[in-house]
């Protein structure tokens, strides 16, 4: 089973970077962040930078052509936004989808309105019509109606491992693609800032209310981000039928679990280093090869220690080029898997590897994540991280394509 | 070859007696809408001090997961893969109520960290120590059959040789009054978890076989009626409840068949949840290993002799369809 190759064929995506894998690119390789003083969210806490996507619900469903009730979804938005220039970008036709699975990664889902709604539907008891708003926010019903409006897929569900659900995606995907039950599977996640997770984050004490800085000795916590990149998987068979443009090949996928502590992680990174050593297993990729590891790098103290023990397990003291891109675009949490794994795509393609923005001082001596993005370099395979609470563990290998 | 795949053991949690099989003998009836489920003595199970820290669905998934795993005579499962429409509802509820009338401030960490979805299969890791694949599903009422396809799908592959899964759903006070408006065709709400070791090899020789689980997301009434025949399906286990709304698609199914299978229910027993599914599951798998088929559990058609195989039609809202096959293996060997 393990045999057959898994392709990417199409990509899209939404960050505070902008909308687009063109927007994304540049906004990379000029190292311009977009995290920022929070414009969106209506919270209290705006001490806190995020890495917001710059359009308010009306401005996508106006883009998007969509009215109620995707118009006050911001992650089925994001998520549609990111979907159609991904299945577009892969031309696939209204055959392709009807064979084809989507596999969408969220944890919050629709709760933005849910917040809206809440207190009035709790105080009236559910007796009034606004109880019905409730029935959309759920997370499966955020990914049919994003999935619903790309067409008529035949395998749709949702993956919640809180920050590696849409890593989680992808790999549910190509284990489809490579049992023959799909042949295409439009992967990824999808999360929009709401209330409720921005203040669980703080609850925890693990936001910076400056500018993240992963990896570095000073480093205080996460800037938390939203957006969404969904990328399409397919069949060497299907991809060399429809003659598809690929852009990668995903060469190895691990899911892990920590099994510590509900949002610690362990000390010597033991899910993070089974999950890296497993992926390049089934990459048959020594880890010599490795030009670039994105790494999770949220940037809490914990997170980044450990993320490094785990690296330093894998490759000894020589590691490989690493940074975080959640210094570009905040901690997208449920879609960083599939926003990162996108960038992975981006550095392979476009021959360059972007910067841990931000860094100054090193954790430990001689380890410094990549401070200017390197470009013009030749970028054969890219390890992308993504590590969740509860310890869910998932690390992507994307591999240059070769015939 | 393909590997195949058994139910070593199951353990539920619902209105029923919980971590035994007592409803198929003397189920408990309920006459109003909503029952919540019957808590499982967690002593044996859970330290104590660890069973109080803990909110109900954390409690009841950690008592069925060690249930079955204790019956099933494997010790570190392979694989950790749970489905869940709504996760821990509980915890999410107490801190968005916190948050609209208390603002800002003075929010609870601890609710927030145990409020996510993946709060279920990563608290069962930590207690095992399972390093090994872990996922969650949320997809409304078809959660539980995203988990076990996941699993099944991987044991066929050789990936793994066991997973437990799980379906689990609590429906708290609030959410039974919302969901009066937003699923209108629910007759009885309850609460449901469902844990399973499945594997690769028997543990026994009564242990049932998954032959077939399909997702079929997008599909009309006429293309399910089309994968299904009088030879693979004869006995269909239904998502009916009683409510013309949701019995309409189940009726439409039937009605596509050009034969008439024997179906059965489990809606009017174990009531509906997002994972009421998973019961639906667990309650067929049980009739077919203990070869009981009780006449509440009956729907329609006529019940064939020694049925060895149920086939599980969930259509949990419009056009979304899940399949599952059991099967028995008999004693000439088929």
């Amino acid at each position: 089973m393990e045999k057959k190759r898994v392709f990417v064929t199409g990509a899209g995506i939404v960050s505070a970077l902008g909308a687009g894998v063109e927007a994304t690119c540049q906004a990379l390789l000029k190292g311009e962040t977009g995290i920022g003083r929070i414009q969106h969210l209506p919270t209290g806490h705006t001490e806190f930078p995020a890495g917001e996507v710059k359009m308010t619900n009306r401005e996508m469903a106006q883009m998007l052509g969509l009215s109620y009730p995707h118009d006050e979804l911001r992650n089925v938005l994001l998520g549609i936004l990111a979907a159609r220039e991904a299945v577009e970008s892969a031309g696939l036709s209204t055959d392709d989808i009807s064979g084809a699975a989507f596999i969408s990664g969220t944890t919050v889902g629709g709760m933005d309105k849910t917040e809206r709604h809440f207190m009035n539907v709790f105080d009236s008891e559910a007796g009034t019509q606004e109880a019905v708003e409730m029935k959309y926010n759920d997370c499966g019903t955020t990914t049919d109606m994003t999935a619903d409006s790309i067409g008529r897929f035949k395998f749709i569900t949702t993956c919640s491992t809180a920050c590696s659900s849409a890593a989680n995606a992808i790999i549910l995907g190509a284990n489809l693609i490579k049992a023959g039950i799909v042949e295409i599977a439009v992967v990824g996640g999808a999360e929009a800032l709401t209330k409720f997770h921005f203040n669980g984050f703080n609850t925890l004490m693990i936001l910076d209310a400056d500018i993240c800085r992963p990896f570095d000795a000073d480093r205080k916590g996460i800037n938390l981000g939203e957006g969404a990149a969904y990328i399409v998987l397919e069949s060497e068979e299907s991809a060399k039928k429809r003659g598809a443009k690929i852009l990668g090949e995903l060469s190895g996928y691990a899911n892990t679990c920590d099994a510590f502590h509900q949002t610690a992680t362990s000390e010597n990174g033991e899910g993070a280093y089974l999950a890296m050593r497993k992926a390049l297993d089934m990459a048959g990729i020594s880890p010599d090869a490795v030009d670039y590891v994105n790494a999770h790098g949220t940037g809490t103290p914990n997170n980044d220690i450990c993320e490094l023990a785990a690296m330093e397990r894998v490759w000894g003291h020589r590691l490989p080029h690493f940074s975080s891109t959640k210094t570009f675009t905040g901690h997208t949490t449920s879609a960083s898997g599939s926003i990162e794994a996108v960038i992975a795509l981006l550095a392979i393609n476009r021959g360059f590897i972007p910067a841990n923005l931000g860094w100054n001082t090193p954790m430990k001596e001689g380890v410094a994540p990549v401070r200017e993005t390197i470009t013009d370099t030749e970028v054969n395979v890219v390890v992308d991280n993504s590590f969740g609470f509860g310890g869910n563990d998932s690390s992507l290998v994307f591999s240059k394509y070769r015939e | 070859m393909e590997n195949r795949c058994y139910i070593r053991s199951m353990a539920q949690v619902s209105c029923q007696t919980p971590l035994c099989d007592e409803w198929l003998a003397t189920p408990r009836r309920y006459e109003s809408g909503y029952a919540r489920a019957v808590e499982p003595n967690s002593k044996g199970l859970i330290m104590p001090a660890e069973a109080r820290r803990m909110s109900k669905i954390l409690k009841r998934t950690v008592c069925t997961s060690i249930t079955a795993l204790n019956a099933s005579g494997i010790e570190h499962p392979d694989a950790i893969i749970t489905g869940t429409g709504m996760g821990c509802m509980e915890n999410t509820e107490k801190f968005a109520i916190d948050l609209c009338k208390y603002g800002e401030s003075c929010l609870k960490p601890t609710l927030f960290m145990q409020s996510t979805h993946n709060t279920i299969s990563s608290l069962i890791a930590i207690i095992l120590k399972c390093h090994g694949y872990n996922n969650t599903y949320t997809h409304g009422g078809g959660s539980f059959e995203n988990a076990l396809f996941d699993a099944w799908l991987q044991i066929k592959g050789d990936m793994i040789r066991n997973a437990l899964v799980g379906a689990h759903d609590e429906v708290t006070p609030f959410m039974y009054l919302v969901m009066g408006n937003t699923h209108p065709e629910y007759r009885f709400v309850s609460e449901t978890s469902v844990s399973a070791m499945v594997s690769s090899s028997k543990g026994s020789e009564q242990d049932i076989e998954i032959a077939d689980v399909r997702i079929l997301s997008r599909s009309s009434a006429e293309e399910v009626a089309e994968l299904l025949s009088a030879e693979t399906d004869p006995v269909i286990m239904l998502g009916v409840n009683g409510n013309d709304a949701n019995d309409a698609r189940y009726r439409k199914l039937l009605g596509s068949l050009g034969w008439q299978p024997a179906t059965l229910q489990y809606k009017e027993t174990f009531g509906e949840n997002y994972s009421a599914s998973a019961i639906g599951f667990y309650a067929s798998a049980t009739m077919l290993r203990e070869g009981k088929f009780p006449d509440f559990m009956r729907y329609a058609g006529v019940l064939p002799e020694n049925p060895d195989r149920i086939t599980i039609i969930n259509n949990p809202e419009g056009d979304t369809w899940t399949l599952i096959r059991l099967k028995k293996e008999t004693s000439c060997g088929n």
